[in-house]
């Protein structure tokens, strides 16, 4: 069997679960409606299929997951994405951090961010704006307790108004869910 | 649908006032407030608890939040486990300095990973799943317990964030 993707890429990968997924064909109602599953719609991914073990949970995760990153208003999509990036490099989530390194670069058109943050980790040596937001995500994901009014007047300084502050927050907090999820219950693969 | 929890969880173990400007700006994300308060309902009070129970949910919760030294989500995961009817032995294991006396088992399995998946989840691998099989959990527990390690560690950060923000 081919081995697992285990350094950062933004190469397009798939992702294999290490269980066995809800099997689309013997899917309960509930299960179909977590899923969003419907007649014009029977697109599902592994990792959806894994999740629907549990329908009550995938149901609030989904939307939950879609408004915190896609949310109109706030913080910018590319920050959003740069607060993504920072938890899954932590976590190593490199599937993860693949599809979020992309978002990256389809909204911030800079590759060059990627580049550093993959080849430096969450050491990585950025321009000040930028830096703001990843150490706050990288700190955050390391140790919850360790972060401080320091942080804080560092996001300020750039700019970001609380509110912006708050949805780097939650930014932030959902890759300590989706990695948590994505990281261990699967692996990433070259596709193909 | 759910025997829900009253009042709004992060409001209320950051002790947050109605004068705190967090509340008005959690207001600002109505859909974020809502579904993360109805996530939580799903992780620790599901309709069908299967193979773990509200208890122990519970006191799986207040483990991982004092892993993490986030007294205010320990604290109130652990008053939670006792409403939910929890005892000694669900008491035990909200304790992270804990383990059973048995190091093979359920209960190890369960307690080693949510333990590592909290605290180091870039060191998880597939032996880690195949431990929790070998232990008898089966595929929706699996699924279950790691919603609820996922949930939590995303309410840890949350509460990290928003304490900040209340005190700054």
């Amino acid at each position: 069997m081919q081995d697992p993707v285990l350094d950062f890429t933004t190469d397009p990968l798939d992702w294999r679960p290490h269980i066995i997924p809800v099997d689309l064909a013997g899917a309960t109602p509930e299960q179909l409606d977590a899923m969003k599953v419907t007649p014009s719609n029977k697109g599902v991914s592994p990792y959806v299929l894994v999740l629907a073990h549990e329908p009550d949970m995938l149901r609030e995760r989904t939307p939950l997951f879609n408004e915190i990153m896609y949310g109109e208003g706030g913080l910018s999509r590319a920050g959003r994405e740069l607060g993504a990036l920072g938890a899954s490099v932590v976590n190593h989530c490199v599937f993860c951090a693949s599809v979020h390194a992309a978002r990256y670069i389809q909204q911030a058109r800079k590759p060059e961010i990627v580049a550093e943050i993959f080849e430096n980790g969450a050491k990585a040596d950025l321009p000040l704006e930028e830096q703001a937001l990843f150490d706050f995500a990288v700190d955050i994901t390391t140790d919850p307790m360790s972060v401080t009014s320091y942080h804080l007047h560092h996001l300020r300084n750039m700019g970001l108004s609380d509110l912006e502050i708050v949805d780097l927050i939650h930014a932030v907090a959902i890759f300590g869910w989706a990695n948590r999820l994505m990281h261990t219950l699967g692996e990433p693969h070259r596709k193909g | 649908m759910y025997a829900r929890q009253n009042g709004d969880v992060i409001e209320s173990v950051l002790g947050l006032t109605p004068s705190s400007p967090i509340p008005e700006l959690r207001g600002l994300r109505p859909m974020l407030k809502h579904l993360s308060q109805t996530s939580y309902a799903a992780a620790l009070e599901p309709e069908e608890p299967c193979n773990f129970s509200r208890a122990e949910r519970a006191a799986l919760a207040a483990r991982m939040a004092a892993a993490w030294r986030c007294e205010e989500l320990a604290t109130h995961y652990r008053a939670r486990m006792v409403a939910e009817g929890g005892g000694e032995a669900e008491a035990a294991l909200a304790d992270p300095a804990w383990s059973p006396p048995a190091p093979a088992g359920r209960l190890a399995a369960v307690l080693r990973h949510a333990d590592l998946v909290t605290l180091k989840p870039k060191s998880a691998t597939r032996a880690d799943i195949e431990a929790l099989k070998a232990s008898g959990l089966d595929e929706r527990d699996i699924v279950a317990l790691s919603g609820l390690i996922a949930f939590v560690n995303y309410q840890i950060v949350l509460v990290a964030g928003l304490r900040l923000l209340r005190d700054h």
